[in-house]
């Protein structure tokens, strides 16, 4: 895994030693919560709580707002709510240590910024869809959940990278 | 040597041990403080005896009685098919297949309610399940359904009718005191099948991405 | 003994410490492999660069040896460990529209926290989308909810549905896993792109 690239900001971890470094994260969000990680129960939490403020009735009468209000008295003291404060901390702080704080947007030379952007808002419109209606994204059911051996686990890890694997061939040329 | 030979020969040989030894089957305490005592605030651990009674003379077959004082005790005096687990060897490992099972309701009983609650108490921190106890234990048995105090014929018709229950039932159960053999043999028949293992049930954190 | 917070060992406060520190791991570690960058993590699927399948499935196997190892010394007791449960249904359908949003929009949800931290204005786009998909299903939680609790399983292990031990289970993963691996790096040299 020796990169002849010599450009510092993109020097990255070995992709096996991030691995067990992760694994570790993770055996230690279990040790201490009983729980694995987690991203979009993150999202979902400072929108109940926005939800909340804004218009307190509306989180009575949705099934789905007062069931999760149910079991959590204030939404905004969520452990992952604190986690994912982490993650833009610890994010920020790599970056900075290798030099890769830049405001700027990803994209393939075949494709506009403005594609790009427009792309990522739809993924993610479609990530946050699917995060609920699957219990959860990649970290939070998938890996947290391969951790455990959960059966929800294997099984939206499978759907997520089997679908994304099927569909690659009509996005390439956002990528390559 | 590539990161990833170094690697594969550390998780697979971790992976050997760890498909080699048995999988660690001790369970710890399971309930909080706060979980036991919503449970026994709302007494939900306690048959009383009528209810206890209704099921032994229909031959429930959902119930275990379960003695939890001495042998000797144990000897002089049980209830139709109760089984012997002194209170002393409750944790012994030729019991925890009757205790921790999920089969049937086992029902603790001593003379009067302390040691039968110890006993719940215990088995239910183990976060065994369907354990419970009898409500006032042997003393308030004998009350209650083997020597039942008459109602005034004044009281309403349900006292009268519960009496009748007790006298009946007092005398199905061989009322007086001594140990029907019979009903003990079929509630521990050797034949029966052997209650099924299983996990306690899982009081986890709550979960979400 | 582990889980701290289930069996009270430390309060809810430090728990929340403990989250914001974990969570900082968790940043360090997703930016320092790369998966700030939607490019690098696209290319999995095209065979240019599999830093996902390789961090992914040795963090999966790492977790699972320790939390199992743990287990064996008593240092954790895995039943109080959540465990997610199985709606076959909505977690397949859940997985394929996240499957989409991987392959259009180049992040999940926890990498795209990673790459907003380090001015990626494509990751903080992805992060707005997550919020507008996520009050989108709450808004119309009425359409789905039956497939939402569809099919419901408990929450089994996939060890236990297949009759082996979790230990057992681990062993064969992690040679799938290096299988995998192989194939990655394989996939990598006949794929290759210099400059993404």
């Amino acid at each position: 895994m020796e990169s002849t690239k010599t450009d510092r900001s993109r020097r990255y971890l070995n992709p096996y030693l991030g691995g067990v470094l992760l694994g570790l994260v993770l055996i230690a969000a279990n040790y201490v919560a009983g729980r694995g990680l987690g991203a979009s129960g993150a999202v979902k939490s400072v929108i109940v709580a926005a939800t909340d403020v804004i218009a307190p009735a509306h989180v009575k009468n949705n099934a789905y707002y007062s069931e999760y209000a149910k079991q959590h008295s204030s939404p905004l003291k969520n452990w992952l709510v604190f986690q994912m404060a982490g993650v833009l901390v610890g994010g920020f702080l790599s970056g900075a240590l290798w030099g890769r704080l830049k405001l700027k947007v990803e994209h393939s030379p075949k494709i506009t910024s403005r594609k790009r952007l427009l792309m990522a808002g739809t993924g993610g419109i479609l990530f946050g869809f699917g995060s609920q209606l699957g219990r959860g994204c990649t970290s939070g059911s998938a890996l947290s959940g391969m951790a455990v051996i959960s059966v929800g686990g294997f099984i939206t890890m499978a759907a997520i990278f089997g679908t994304a694997f099927m569909l690659a061939y009509f996005f390439r040329k956002n990528w390559i | 040597m590539k990161p990833r030979v170094i690697l594969s020969i550390s998780v697979v040989s971790l992976g050997l041990l760890i498909a080699a030894v048995p999988q660690n089957t001790t369970h710890p305490y399971k309930l909080t403080a706060d979980q036991l005592l919503e449970e026994v605030k709302g007494r939900q651990q306690y048959f009383s005896p009528d209810e206890l009674a209704d099921m032994l003379v229909n031959k429930d077959p959902s119930i275990q009685l379960i003695d939890v004082r001495s042998a000797d005790e144990f000897e002089k005096f049980s209830l139709p098919g109760a089984i012997n687990i002194p209170l002393t060897d409750l944790l012994s490992d030729q019991y925890s297949d009757v205790l921790n099972q999920d089969v049937k309701m086992n029902i603790f009983y001593s003379n009067g309610t302390v040691d039968a609650n110890q006993a719940w108490l215990i088995t239910r921190q183990l976060g065994f399940e369907n354990n419970f106890v009898l409500e006032g234990g042997l003393n308030h048995w004998v009350e209650t359904i083997m020597n039942p105090e008459k109602p005034a014929a004044t009281n309403p018709n349900e006292e009268l009718a519960r009496y009748d229950f007790r006298l009946a039932a007092g005398s199905a159960l061989g009322g007086g005191g001594a140990v029907n053999a019979a009903i003990v043999a079929t509630g521990d028949q050797g034949g029966a099948p052997k209650p099924i293992v299983k996990k306690p049930a899982k009081k986890k954190a709550s979960g979400g991405c | 003994m582990g889980p701290l917070v289930v069996n009270e060992i430390i309060s809810e406060n430090t728990n929340f410490l403990l989250a914001f520190l974990i969570g900082i791991g968790f940043g360090l570690v997703l930016e320092s492999s790369g998966f700030s960058s939607s490019r690098k993590l696209a290319g999995v699927f095209y065979g240019y660069d599999t830093v996902v399948l390789k961090v992914f499935f040795t963090a999966a196997i790492t977790a699972m040896l320790g939390l199992l190892f743990m287990s064996l010394f008593g240092w954790i007791d895995l039943d109080l460990v959540y465990v997610n449960p199985a709606y076959i249904p909505s977690a397949i359908i859940g997985g394929v529209v996240m499957g989409g949003g991987f392959i259009i929009g180049g992040f999940c949800p926890g990498t795209s926290f990673c790459g907003a931290a380090i001015g990626k204005l494509d990751a903080m786009v992805f992060i707005g989308g997550l919020f507008i998909g996520v009050i989108l299903f709450s808004e119309t939680y009425g359409l789905w909810d039956k497939l939402y609790m569809a099919g419901f399983q408990g929450s089994p292990k996939l060890s236990e549905s297949l009759g082996m031990s979790d230990g057992l289970f681990a062993l064969f993963l992690i040679l799938a896993a290096i299988g995998m691996f192989y194939v990655a790096e394989w996939a990598e040299k006949k794929f290759p792109r210099e400059e993404y």
